[in-house]
């Protein structure tokens, strides 16, 4: 029995810098290039929804039904296993990245819409009335109002995203899953290899959580606690000056 | 200066403006009073452009036009000479007080920062808000923010300020500090278009009032007369519900 341990805590010693590299090297990004063109895309989605432009709104419906409407893995195996036969071939990582940045253009491109309806139009109308156009109300008032609206549910996307790479090990890219099912294969050990996997996939996890608590903090519109400070000290300055001069 | 003839607007089948008459001159404080549902919200809406009038004639010193046919840019410079305060404030969230009266002289007049910066911390004195001048509404209370929402409205000098139900959203014992500056500007010769409930406010400060009631102006003429001796029955009605609600 004790034998049994002494060879779990091996394999999982040995096995932890392997999976960690391959979580560093593929895993972290994969996910962090894919958000990014993700983002990018579901911002144009969805603004063209927003400005009501003709053809293009419907275009976003359309692409939104399509990539929401269907796998993950199945849009992953279109494009590496598919497009080849239009004499179009990716390999698996920049075909993963295309695959997750489409789908996930899908789903913030919602998150992001809905985020800047939210915004009451009330701030679009009193923009107005000071003289700003459209473009100015948009950039200026309506969607960095729109980002803190969209933040949580976009980081939420962020840290599914981080999971969802893990299907990239069906089309041939090496990131931490498969590493894990081949050391899980040759040990026999798939119980322990796994629970250490999940581990580590927890741990990235809770760096995110937590830097999307700091990021909500410093996205609040309060004053800074120095302002604060600054400004009590002038008032009392202020009092002391009134009083010297009486007194 | 500002007016507008045979307005008319609907939405959707229900006709909210049936034809209105209404001119405000330079230097005047006009009252617009009637039940909700009236359409004096819709009327002031429609000269800010908030709303797309359907019929009319609107003037603007020396514009005179059909309403529909005014370009977005002539709408966008008619702006620049109105100020607009809205019954929910509507400050930017996002920016502080000083910033959400400096936005419209730095981004739409494309004034040097500095400059922007003394005009709008001498509106926020005169509306008595200058120690928040770096709080964002969020840390304000609804009195003062409307009093920042004027300031904001009065940074650029324009030639009429329209109001919309100022104070309606705001706690009775909030009213005041936000009535009280408006009777300032009204001393200093403001030019303000009013829809308001203040019956006292209307009587103390408006040159005219007017009275509307389904679409329609009913009665006007100078503030005592409407509010102590009006002429049409429905006004009579009106002034007394509301005398009785303001009892209860």
């Amino acid at each position: 029995m004790s034998d049994r341990f002494f060879r779990i805590v091996r394999i999982l010693i040995e096995s932890f810098p392997k999976l960690l590299v391959q979580c560093l090297k593929i895993t972290v990004p994969l996910t962090l290039l894919s958000f990014f063109f993700g983002l990018i895309l579901a911002l144009i989605l969805a603004l063209v929804q927003v400005a009501e432009i003709k053809g293009l709104k419907q275009f976003a419906r359309f692409y939104v039904w399509i990539f929401r409407g269907t796998p993950l893995m199945l849009q992953l195996f279109i494009i590496f296993y598919g497009l080849p036969s239009f004499g179009i071939y990716f390999k698996g990582f920049p075909a993963a990245v295309i695959a997750f940045s489409l789908n996930l253009a899908a789903y913030n491109s919602e998150i992001i819409r809905s985020a800047i309806q939210a915004v009451p139009i009330g701030q679009t109308e009193a923009g107005y009335m000071i003289g700003l156009n459209y473009f100015q109300v948009m950039t200026r008032i309506v969607l960095p109002q729109a980002a803190r609206i969209a933040f949580p549910p976009l980081f939420s996307s962020l840290i599914g995203m981080t999971k969802d790479t893990s299907l990239a090990s069906s089309i041939t890219v090496i990131e931490m899953m498969s590493v894990a099912k081949r050391i899980a294969a040759v040990y026999y050990e798939p119980f322990w290899m796994y629970m250490e996997t999940g581990f580590i996939y927890l741990m990235i996890c809770t760096v995110l959580t937590r830097l999307q608590s700091d990021f909500e903090r410093k996205l609040e519109w309060k004053q800074p606690v120095e302002v604060k400070e600054a400004m009590d000290r002038v008032e009392a300055d202020n009092l002391a000056h009134k009083f010297r001069w009486k007194g | 200066m500002l007016g507008v003839k045979n307005l008319h607007k609907s939405f959707g089948s229900n006709q909210v403006l049936k034809g209105i008459d209404f001119n405000v001159d330079e230097g005047e404080v006009i009252a617009i009073i009637g039940s909700s549902g009236s359409g004096k919200t819709t009327l002031l809406r429609c000269m800010a452009f908030l709303e797309q009038a359907d019929d009319g004639i609107y003037t603007f010193d020396d514009l005179s036009k059909d309403i529909r046919t005014i370009s977005r840019k002539e709408i966008k410079e008619l702006r620049m000479k109105m100020g607009f305060v809205f019954q929910s404030f509507n400050l930017f969230r996002n920016k502080t007080a000083l910033q959400n009266v400096m936005e419209g002289l730095i981004v739409a007049r494309k004034m040097d920062r500095e400059q922007a910066r003394q005009i709008s911390m001498a509106m926020l004195e005169k509306v008595g808000m200058t120690d928040r001048a770096n709080y964002y509404p969020d840390q304000l209370s609804g009195g003062q923010q409307q009093r920042v929402a004027i300031a904001r409205a009065l940074a650029a000098s324009p030639e009429v300020i329209l109001f919309d139900e100022p104070t309606s959203a705001l706690d009775p014992e909030l009213t005041g500090e936000v009535l009280d500056v408006m009777v300032k500007l009204a001393e200093e010769g403001t030019t303000m278009v009013i829809v308001t409930h203040e019956m006292e406010f209307a009587r103390n400060v408006a040159d005219r009032v007017i009275f509307m009631e389904n679409g329609v102006v009913v009665e006007e003429g100078p503030a005592q007369e409407i509010l102590s001796n009006p002429k049409e029955e429905a006004t009579r009605r009106f002034l007394r519900r509301i005398l009785r609600n303001e009892e209860e």
